[in-house]
């Protein structure tokens, strides 16, 4: 009895793991990513035992959005492309030919794998003074806030979490960022971390109520903050419905992203990178790519907001990926733009940037949710 | 093979580790001479450094290669030591210019560092200033060094046969030199105050500092326009410039001349005035001569403000003791640890050694 027990215990435990599997399998079938392209190759694989739970956890749509495009790996591509971009057009607006000899052929694109490759393997100093602990955790701990607003942002029917609070959600992450830079910049424990951290927060209350409120003024057009709704309500992109909401976000994304007009927390002619000054080897590089990826999230929500989001023509045989391709594809251009102010303009001081985001660029703010206001009471919008 | 090749080449991520530092070698420059200008021109548009990947970064934490433009002097080489010690290994560094070779223009000061003596030097520049194009092969030939872990010269030379080229005289007979006649002239003596005829009409000045000081001063020269010099003695000193006090209202200049072969200094203050118009175009210099056995003379900082810093800087320079001024005893200008009294005539410079004939592999 005992021995025939055990056996049909086991025998049940088989079943409801094999039950539990199924269900895993089942959710992920039947939201997986339509490319007609691979489909012959995805039904074979799905025959195949054990990688079909492979393939279909690969082209669930909310593990491809987050971990794939326009997750993970676009930001990591994008991170590699945009500051290789920077350096190369930097160059030739300054005559000159920008990372080169690395790879000849393909124009140098694989100098910021090398930087990357020098900082991975150099030295982490971490000075007397500093605070050890918080030191090497927050360049790690910044990463949580940057990625987190992917899961809102939908490309298409691609997309991880869909709700109603998503745009408020992706501001006040995005609005974590600077306390994480602050918080790097106190256990630095140095002079020059200190101003770039006071920079750093003046700058901070600078931009960040413009931004909101531009952020507010779109809410208010479309009359929701569910993007997967934004998106679809925008026969006309937003740019063109609301061009002045579009202005004080980039030129708020470029205060948030310390480009150059607006580069003063990092400066590194006076203040010799500010907040990051005493980190040194792979934790720089990561301290260093923040304002890159806060670039790439801002990106995305721009695309979202203004450009239409994942919509463009369809592309044939890509299906689910159409609209994964529009979105990055616009992201990258903003980002891009970004990278253009670099090379053209000098740097405010601290005074005249916190004037113009106290002044300009918050009455603006202010204008563009009264333009929104007029635009959603005259139901000009579905 | 120093440390930091060695790193590159351990381990089974050594080719990815060579790779990542030899295109990615951003230099921290440290401009102490005119070599900047040099290494700025090697990184704009003409030459473009940055083709090598190698970025000019101003920050030491973060790069990787220090770029040593110049004369380094003994206070900069602790600023150069700290630079290194803050940069994350593996570091390399490479110097520019004949100055960091062995002093160049100033070979032999008593101020200079050579900077191999102070951080582990992966190539050496010469020329004074080196060529954008020699900084680049300097760059190239460190990634040649990381990437193969040889420190090559890039220096070739080919090899001749003198004898195939030029016909040989057959060698001479050895002619001794005529042996020459002993002669060593007395050392002049050295005079400060020349008298000169000049086309001025000074006499109310100088009866005016007759006035003022013509019972101390054992001579009162006129030795160009608007130039007078007054002769001393050392126990008016003090006296001397109180008179003056009230006509002249400040130091040009403190200069100090050693005269060994007389056994004493000769310490001159050159007086002007801002305030009185009529001496505004005057320089009046006093000078007194001192025992060089036991320099002591009484500082005219608290008559004169403007003394106080050229009182110090002759006291590291030459050893003359102001009486009355606080720095006495201790370096102002100068490094901590520069030898004492630099200027005087008898001080002697390290002689730097050369190993001839030996090559180094």
């Amino acid at each position: 009895m005992a021995v025939s027990g055990t056996s049909r215990q086991k025998q049940t435990d088989e079943v409801m793991e094999l039950t539990l599997v199924n269900t895993v399998f089942q959710i992920f079938s039947s939201n997986m990513m339509d490319i007609p392209v691979i489909k012959p190759l995805v039904d074979v694989l799905m025959t195949v035992p054990i990688v079909k739970y492979l393939v279909a956890l690969i082209l669930w749509k909310p593990f491809f959005a987050v971990i794939l495009v326009p997750g993970l790996t676009g930001l990591m591509l994008s991170l590699l492309f945009i500051i290789w971009f920077e350096r190369k057009l930097t160059a030739r607006i300054q005559w000159r030919m920008g990372p080169l000899e690395i790879s000849r052929s393909i124009g140098g694109i694989l100098q910021p794998l090398a930087d990357g490759m020098r900082y991975f393997f150099q030295e982490i100093i971490i000075h007397k003074e500093a605070h050890r602990p918080y030191f090497v955790q927050f360049p790690i701990l910044a990463f949580i806030p940057v990625l987190l607003p992917v899961l809102f942002i939908p490309a298409g029917t691609v997309y991880a979490i869909r709700t109603p609070y998503a745009l408020p959600v992706i501001v006040s992450l995005i609005s974590m960022i600077p306390v994480v830079i602050m918080a790097i910049g106190w256990a630095s424990n140095s002079r020059l971390a200190f101003i770039g951290t006071v920079r750093e927060a003046f700058m901070y209350f600078g931009y960040e109520i413009p931004f909101i409120i531009a952020v507010l003024a779109m809410a208010v057009l479309y009359g929701t903050s569910d993007l997967y709704l934004i998106v679809e309500k925008q026969r006309v992109w937003g740019i063109a419905l609301n061009p002045i909401s579009a202005l004080v976000f980039l030129i708020t994304m470029a205060m948030a992203t310390s480009r150059l007009p607006f580069e003063i927390a990092e400066a590194d002619q006076e203040i010799a990178f500010g907040p990051f000054v005493e980190y040194s080897g792979i934790l720089f590089g990561l301290t260093m790519t923040l304002a890159y990826e806060k670039m790439y999230i801002l990106g995305l929500l721009f695309s979202v907001l203004f450009l239409g989001g994942g919509s463009g023509p369809p592309l044939p045989f890509l299906g689910d990926l159409t609209p994964v391709i529009w979105l990055y594809i616009k992201a990258v251009i903003i980002m891009c733009i970004m990278a253009f102010l670099r090379a053209v303009y000098p740097r405010y001081r601290i005074d005249q940037a916190l004037r113009l985001g106290w002044t300009y660029l918050a009455g603006l703010a202010v204008v563009s949710v009264v333009i929104a206001g007029l635009i959603s009471a005259g139901g000009l919008l579905p | 093979m120093d440390e930091n090749i060695r790193f590159l080449h351990d381990g089974p991520l050594s080719p990815i580790k060579r790779w990542g530092a030899k295109w990615s070698l951003w230099p921290v420059h440290l401009v102490t001479a005119c070599c900047g200008v040099e290494l700025a021109h090697a990184y704009a548009c003409g030459y473009d450094g940055e083709r090598l990947g190698s970025l000019n970064y101003g920050i030491a934490r973060q790069t990787n290669l220090i770029i040593v433009e110049g004369a380094i002097t003994r206070k900069m080489a602790r600023v150069l030591k700290i630079t290194w010690e803050q940069m994350p290994d593996p570091k390399f560094v490479i110097v520019m210019g004949a100055c960091g070779l062995n002093g160049g223009l100033f070979w032999n000061g008593y101020n200079m560092v050579r900077p191999s003596d102070v951080v582990p030097v992966d190539y050496f520049i010469p020329g004074c200033p080196p060529t954008p194009e020699a900084l680049l092969r300097a760059i190239r030939a460190l990634q040649d060094k990381i990437m193969s872990g040889r420190a090559d010269s890039t220096a070739r030379f080919e090899k001749v046969d003198l004898r195939d080229l030029v016909q040989m005289p057959e060698t001479p007979k050895l002619k001794r030199a005529p042996t020459p006649p002993l002669k060593i002239t007395k050392a002049p003596p050295i005079k400060v105050d020349i008298p000169r005829e000049v086309d001025w009409d000074g006499d109310e000045i100088l009866s005016l500092i007759n006035d003022k000081i013509g019972n101390y001063a054992t001579g009162i020269t006129v030795t160009g326009r608007g130039r007078i010099h007054a002769r001393i003695p050392l126990e008016r000193w003090r006296e001397t410039a109180s008179a003056l006090s009230a006509n002249f209202d400040h130091v040009r200049s403190v200069n100090v001349i050693d005269v060994p072969h007389e056994e004493k200094f000769i310490v001159e203050y050159t007086l002007s005035s801002y305030t009185d118009r009529t001496l505004t175009g005057v320089l009046l210099t006093i000078f007194t001569e001192v025992p060089r056995e036991d320099p002591v003379i009484e500082s005219l900082a608290d008559i004169w403000p403007s003394a106080d810093y050229m009182e110090r800087e002759m006291y590291e320079f030459f050893g003359v003791w102001f009486d009355g001024n606080d720095w006495m005893g201790r370096k102002f200008l100068l490094a901590p640890d520069t030898p004492d009294y630099p200027l005087r005539k008898d001080f002697e410079v390290n002689k730097e050694s050369y190993v001839i004939g030996r090559e180094r592999r």
